[in-house]
């Protein structure tokens, strides 16, 4: 609890701190000509365990929208999931969560 | 090629003999471009295709990215390139495999599609050659058959997986 002789904080800048240090990382999925939509919604459930029908979801997200966040979390969990991916030919990249 | 079925056996598809050369001719060709050093094949497209950049806005977290993970990428797509070609049937004949080496022939064949593909240039709206005369028609001819090979094997392994179920 703060008393009134706590230093005073914008809960803004506080939130800011945060958010840099705790934002997760995602992986993300970008659209591709070549890859099959029944490949990747199979190689989505088969590396992140999501049942069909949500695999199918994000496969079409990739498609029509161009990109899908597929996982996210820590940083090493990101890479280990993107190389995963490049493992079955997805085209897949991770970054801090935008 | 016949389409992949589930059998007691497997997941089963024949092959006739020019269909096997071809396959493992793409083997070699893609085995061999894997083994090349990066900085020989530096810009080639199809290498950054099958061995892209994990991290896209910061050269630092790529390179990273890359001293990680690239000797795995590139031994694992070996090594499923040499199940490929070990369970090729020479001459002609049955395909069968088992639900590992199902695996290793989604990768293998989704690569060769990936090289082929980014080779001649495949957009969403290019079509299957009417006629095959060119050069580039033959290989376009040979993407959209390993398209087929690919399809019908996802197909059957995803059916198999909702057998399961």
């Amino acid at each position: 609890m703060a008393g009134p002789l706590a230093p005073t904080r914008t809960p803004e800048t506080t939130t800011e701190v945060v958010s840099e240090l705790d934002r997760p990382w995602v992986t993300i999925v970008w659209n591709d000509p070549v890859n099959l939509m029944t490949y990747v919604t199979f190689v989505l459930q088969e590396l992140f365990g999501y049942d069909e029908q949500t695999a199918t979801t994000l496969m079409l997200q990739v498609h029509e929208e161009g990109r899908a966040i597929v996982s996210s979390g820590p940083r090493e969990r990101m890479e280990h999931d993107t190389s995963r991916l490049h493992a079955y030919g997805l085209w897949a990249s991770y970054q801090r969560d935008s | 090629m016949t389409p992949f079925t589930r059998t007691r056996d497997g997941l089963v598809a024949r092959l006739d003999r020019a269909e096997v050369d071809v396959l493992g001719l793409l083997c070699d060709q893609l085995e061999q471009l894997l083994d090349a050093d990066a900085e020989d094949a530096g810009g080639d497209p199809v290498l950054a295709r099958l061995l892209p950049p994990g991290h896209r806005g910061d050269p630092e977290v790529a390179a990273d990215y890359r001293s990680l993970t690239e000797g795995a990428l590139r031994e694992g797509k070996a090594d499923d390139l040499a199940v490929v070609r070990a369970t090729l049937p020479v001459g002609g004949g049955d395909l069968q495999l088992d639900t590992d080496q199902a695996r290793a022939w989604l990768r293998s064949t989704n690569d060769l599609r990936l090289a082929l593909g980014t080779r001649l240039d495949i957009t969403e709206d290019t079509e299957p050659p009417a006629e095959v005369t060119s050069d580039e028609e033959q290989q376009l001819a040979v993407y959209y058959w390993l398209t087929a090979v690919q399809g019908s094997l996802v197909d059957a392994v995803t059916a198999a997986g909702r057998g399961r179920r």
